[in-house]
């Protein structure tokens, strides 16, 4: 669909935009916030975005992928906030959740308890990519982590940037950043380990 | 000696901005003595591949689509008019 060859206005092509794609793209919002409100809000927003910036749209690609770009730049900074926000009401070292994970995992001397020493997993990477079941046991364990470990995690995976460059826009050092990443991995190991690998 | 709690710790941060010679080198140390790391180890990568393709597939047709009609009209109602 060009912009510019059948001449129709930006409204006009935006509303036919809006008609094809609001589906689509409210599902992916859906599947990447699990939040109703923040999903229509993220749509609402995407397409006012590209109706201001429709000259940037070049008519030679998909619509569809240029508004996913678009969503997808939204997707990370509706992250960030909630990451902002999230840790400003729970602040990392006091989180009885972080403590909790240590105290699972970890003996007094910091060493793998005797029951949670991790054993092979005898796991087929390719196999488990797109395996409906397994990605749905792997949201829900991500959606069973503290907010701002979830953001973390979101964060680390949708920014097309280093991790340098994520902790910068967040305002926080890296080393904050991993030791957050860290108990989020613990906890979501042991969640995959008890809801998928050991059954 | 890394402790394991550590150990696992440097292996996010290696994930995330990578390590010194030092670090790097203590990890190995550790790993090639703890078994429990060593199967950890695989696991942490595993799971960064596995979360990564969950996170940012493009593939919006993995998912069901979900129908939505009347954020379909609330947001045509929303389009300036020209």
């Amino acid at each position: 669909m060009d912009v510019r060859d059948n001449s129709a206005t930006s409204s006009e092509t935006l509303e036919s935009w809006v008609r094809l794609y609001t589906n689509s793209m409210y599902t992916w919002a859906l599947y990447k916030t699990s939040n109703k409100e923040s999903a229509e809000d993220l749509v609402q927003d995407t397409f006012l975005t590209a109706y201001q910036q429709l000259e940037k749209f070049r008519g030679d690609s998909n619509p569809k992928t240029w508004l996913l770009a678009i969503l997808n730049n939204k997707i990370a900074e509706h992250y960030r906030k909630k990451y902002r926000n999230s840790v400003q009401t729970d602040d990392m070292e006091g989180t009885t959740s972080g403590r909790n994970i240590f105290i699972t995992m970890f003996d007094e001397d910091d060493r793998w308890k005797k029951k949670e020493k991790p054993f092979e997993w005898n796991a087929d990477e390719n196999q488990l990519l797109d395996d409906k079941e397994f990605n749905i046991v792997l949201s829900s364990c991500l959606g069973k982590l503290p907010e701002h470990w979830q953001s973390a995690v979101h964060l680390k995976f949708i920014e097309q940037k280093n991790g340098e460059r994520i902790c910068q826009e967040l305002n926080i050092t890296p080393t904050n950043f991993w030791q957050i990443l860290h108990r989020a991995k613990l906890q979501l190991r042991k969640c995959l380990e008890i809801n998928w690998f050991k059954l | 000696m890394l402790s394991c709690k550590k150990a696992t710790e440097l292996m996010e941060k290696q994930s995330l901005v990578g390590l010194s010679v030092k670090e790097r080198i203590r990890l190995r140390l550790h790993t090639s003595m703890c078994d429990g790391c060593t199967a950890y180890q695989k696991q942490s990568l595993l799971i960064d591949k596995l979360l990564r393709h969950n996170l940012t597939q493009q593939s919006v047709e993995i998912v069901p689509e979900v129908e939505n009609g009347e954020l379909k009209t609330r947001i045509l109602s929303k389009l300036p008019k020209e």
